[in-house]
């Protein structure tokens, strides 16, 4: 062998410094066809539980087709629905770009609307109706961001997580809820149902003219712009994924971590519970034991389903929307309990969260 | 191919079967070609230096032969038979063993256990006889390790020799050391090479990863340098080359001696930094850092050497305020004038200071200072102004500041972050590891970049598990053993040896 060490290397292959464009080209590409064939998986699945409950799969789909997408009036239903889930959804978007977990959705979204009732309960006979809806919605936010602050406290002086904190909360949420309604907030007029008092007209959300589509629609489309803005154009945007992508590498570049943390989760809670004040003021029009029920969890799945990407959000909010409303015909048309589509829902969402995970190329 | 192999088999008659033959091995990693047309032949009884750069394809090399990655073309030979490994339990029951540099034990168990973790094994595990055979083992091969004792309360050398046991005992006749001497002290060094000696003289073959070229000269018979995924030279007797040879091979081109021209800075009275008594706890709770006194001073560079986690990484943090101290004081001063504040190279970069998904020129602005801000955001084309000429002045010539970190090697890793933080002023520099990943080039350039540091005259604060490199450049050496500071070293005079008794807890 040669003793010439400064023998040069021979030709070979030169390393490409960067094949990272065009690899991202095409996980995009997939992405999307990924996205869809999970959606097909999640059907195919769904459709063998239908055919072992005796129903034609083939017969319930062309069903749900034709009586939720081909209807106007059913689209509509879809984006009502799809209005809150966004919102809640936002919820869970913002922490998570900072690394937290929110599955608080749900409580915080009762409690926005809870303090958007009881703001109408109490000011609808003192204050101009427009007065009293531009403070339903800050009471909404405000108490939202403070349901979702009692997690946030305990998470940075006791260091409990958060998932845990916000999960239990809505249950404390929730019967807070019914203990007014059931005692002291409880409508009168209401024969033996535990309602609160119906909003005064003036406060329900004006709809678009000839549509059923409420302005809390658009509010939910400007709140993912907004979010999309804050969480990619803003300082505090940046700096959010940096305490998200490292905590540790924050601390050192002397971000104001805690700050960071405790935004990230009040805007969460407060975009929660707009979510609720739209839901109450937008379609429900008042408490009662079923309100808002699932939302919180739906949106959970919802930002799962775009990785935490604001814009994407809309769509998967819509696309659970709409399985969500199909649920309807599919129990008029198969006699499946209306509930089943949360199997299907769930299918969807393992088979999505399963199959566009990124892998992991080789650590 | 045949007729060098026919020539090769003539070549060799009379001579004992290779333990080990690698032929024209390639593997390729899309569009690196991280070897190609390899060689390697280990005979038994004999040391094999491997040597060459991070990223010279040593690591892809070793893995192919232990069965964890399949090459792409060539073959392999174990005593003159043809072999496939498919996985690590194939190479094993070839006779392969390897430890790695990660050594990898279990802490909360005893050696024996990880021992037994390694054997096959029947449903019991029977530890009293296995323990009576490590004895056995431990004395013929003169790898002196307790048994019953806890991996967690092993020194590095210790683990090193409990590693070394395993693979010996489960049936290793080729013993793969990768990087075994980067965490020890130089008696470790010694007493590692002693045993090291003695597998050649049962009849092993042992292969020697480094890049510690005295090494090689020192114990090794044969010698590889790699290259960007090549062979560039395989001799007998790496004894007869000298240090610029064997660099030359690796780099491809002469590397001229570290210019240490020592700039006198006029002493101050007040130092930059200054450790009285300080004491911190480590992660898990512990009491890391024991009553340290160290002041560093304006215009002087002090090296801290020891065994790995003897307290380096919490006298880091104490020094830059990122960890409080229990007792004692730290005070840091502005007393150099038109430098302020201090920067930090961090002891374990992809831990403490990167964020994964975002790039290069995202990570610039997380250095403390004052981000430049256009409305709302962040003023990016200024940025990327900034960095181009950071980047200019390093001269460690990043990755393109659109790369993410995550799709980086570690060597490339540390380039971003020195350049971010060495190409800043500052009254205090505290430089954990600086050269960790880098090929000998940037890492010459990285103590250049201390030494100007220390010449503009700031204080610097260096920790390297190298003790040449300290002695390089270092003005005074602090070493650190179990968290106490047990002594500071003059580095005109300094002897290895001395340092090294310091670092396991000795008098010097």
């Amino acid at each position: 062998m040669s003793q010439d060490v400064s023998k040069e290397a021979p030709a070979r292959p030169a390393p490409a410094p960067s094949v990272e464009p065009r690899r991202r080209l095409l996980t995009r590409g997939t992405g999307l066809l990924r996205w869809v064939g999970a959606l097909i998986a999640g059907l195919v699945v769904f459709g063998a539980f239908v055919l072992a409950n005796g129903a034609d799969p083939f017969a319930v789909y062309a069903d749900i087709w034709t009586s939720t997408l081909t209807q106007p009036g059913q689209f509509q239903q879809i984006v009502l629905r799809a209005a809150p889930i966004a919102l809640a959804g936002l919820a869970v978007v913002v922490p998570a770009r900072a690394g937290l977990v929110n599955v608080g959705g749900e409580g915080q979204l009762i409690i926005g609307a809870v303090a958007a009732a009881g703001v109408a309960l109490w000011l609808t006979p003192v204050a101009s109706p427009w007065l009293v809806l531009l403070l339903m919605v800050v009471g909404a936010a405000v108490a939202g961001a403070a349901w979702a602050g009692i997690a946030a406290a305990m998470r940075l002086v006791v260091k409990v997580n958060e998932a845990v904190t916000t999960l239990l909360l809505n249950y404390v949420a929730l019967y807070s809820m019914l203990f007014l309604i059931l005692g002291p907030w409880k409508d009168p007029a209401a024969l033996g149902q535990s309602t609160s008092v119906e909003l005064n007209d003036a406060m329900k959300l004006p709809v678009f003219g000839g549509t059923a589509i409420h302005v809390g629609v658009a509010l939910a489309v400007v709140a993912a712009g907004a979010v999309w803005f804050a969480l990619t154009r803003t300082t505090w945007g940046f700096r959010l994924s940096v305490v998200g992508g490292n905590a540790e590498a924050a601390r050192r570049a002397g971000l104001p971590v805690v700050t960071l943390l405790l935004t990230a989760l009040l805007i969460g809670g407060a975009l929660a519970g707009l979510a609720g004040f739209i839901q109450l003021a937008g379609m429900e029009y008042k408490l009662r034991p079923t309100f808002g029920l699932t939302i919180g969890y739906v949106a959970f799945l919802a930002s799962w389903l775009s990785r935490h990407r604001p814009l994407p959000l809309l769509i998967a909010s819509l696309v659970l929307a709409a399985i969500a409303v199909s649920g309807n015909s599919l129990q008029i048309g198969s006699g499946l309990p209306a509930a089943s589509v949360n199997i299907l829902m769930g299918l969807v969402l393992l088979a999505v969260l399963g199959w566009t995970s990124p892998r992991k190329v080789r650590s | 191919m045949t007729t060098d192999a026919v020539a090769r088999a003539r070549g060799r008659v009379g001579k004992p079967a290779a333990l080990l033959e690698v032929r024209s091995l390639s593997k390729r990693f899309g569009e690196v070609q991280a070897n190609w047309d390899v060689d390697l032949t280990v005979l038994p009884g004999t040391v094999h230096g491997l040597i060459g750069e991070n990223g010279a394809g040593k690591s892809t090399l070793l893995k192919m032969i232990y069965g964890v990655y399949t090459p792409d073309e060539g073959r392999m030979f174990v005593d003159g038979a043809p072999v496939s490994p498919g996985s690590p339990a194939d190479a094993r029951a070839l006779g392969i063993g390897m430890v790695f540099q990660d050594l990898r034990l279990v802490p909360a168990l005893t050696v024996a256990e990880n021992i037994a973790l390694a054997l096959p094994g029947g449903p019991t595990l029977r530890l009293a006889r296995l323990a009576a055979r490590i004895t056995e083992a431990s004395e013929a091969y003169g790898l002196a390790v307790d048994p019953s004792a806890r991996v967690r309360h092993l020194s590095i050398g210790e683990r090193q020799r409990a590693e070394i046991l395993k693979v010996l005992m489960t049936g290793a006749r080729l013993v793969i050391l990768d990087e075994p001497t980067s965490v020890l002290a130089p008696q470790e060094v010694e007493a590692l090479f002693g045993v090291v000696a003695q597998l050649r003289d049962r009849g092993l073959g042992v292969v020697l990863v480094t890049h510690k070229l005295g090494e090689v000269r020192t114990i090794a018979d044969q010698v590889t340098v790699l290259r960007g995924g090549q062979v560039i030279l395989n001799a007998e007797d790496p004894g007869n080359f000298s240090d610029a040879d064997l660099v030359e091979a690796m780099v491809g081109r002469r590397v001229p001696p570290l210019a240490v021209e020592r700039v006198a800075v006029p002493p101050r009275d007040r130092a930059v930094l200054e450790l009285v008594g300080a004491t911190a706890l480590g992660d898990r709770g512990h009491v890391a850092l024991k009553g340290v006194d160290l002041e560093v001073h304006p215009g002087e560079l002090v090296g801290v050497a020891g065994v790995a986690g003897s307290g380096q990484k919490e006298l880091c943090e104490v020094a830059l305020g990122l960890r409080p101290v229990t007792s004692g004081t730290v005070r840091v001063g502005e007393s150099v004038p038109g430098l302020t504040g201090a920067v930090a190279v961090p002891e374990d970069p992809v831990v403490d200071s990167v964020v994964p998904g975002l790039t290069v020129l995202e990570h610039m602005v997380l250095d403390g200072r004052a981000v430049p801000r256009r409305g709302l955001g962040i003023d990016w084309p200024a940025v990327g102004a900034r960095t181009a000429v950071l980047d200019e002045r390093v001269g460690l010539h990043m990755a393109p500041t659109k790369r993410t970190l995550s799709s980086l090697s570690g060597g490339n890793i540390q380039r971003v972050l020195l350049t971010r933080e060495l190409g800043q002023d500052a009254s205090l520099v505290v430089a954990a590891y600086p050269s960790r990943g880098l090929d000998v080039a940037n890492t010459r350039r990285t103590q250049e970049l201390l030494l100007e540091h220390r010449a503009r005259g700031a204080g610097v604060l260096m920790v390297s598990e190298d003790l040449d490199e300290l002695i390089a450049v270092a003005d005074r050496i602090a070493v650190m053993h179990d968290g106490h500071l047990v002594g500071v070293v003059d580095t005109a005079g300094a002897d290895r040896m001395s340092i090294g008794r310091l670092m396991l807890g000795g008098v010097a």
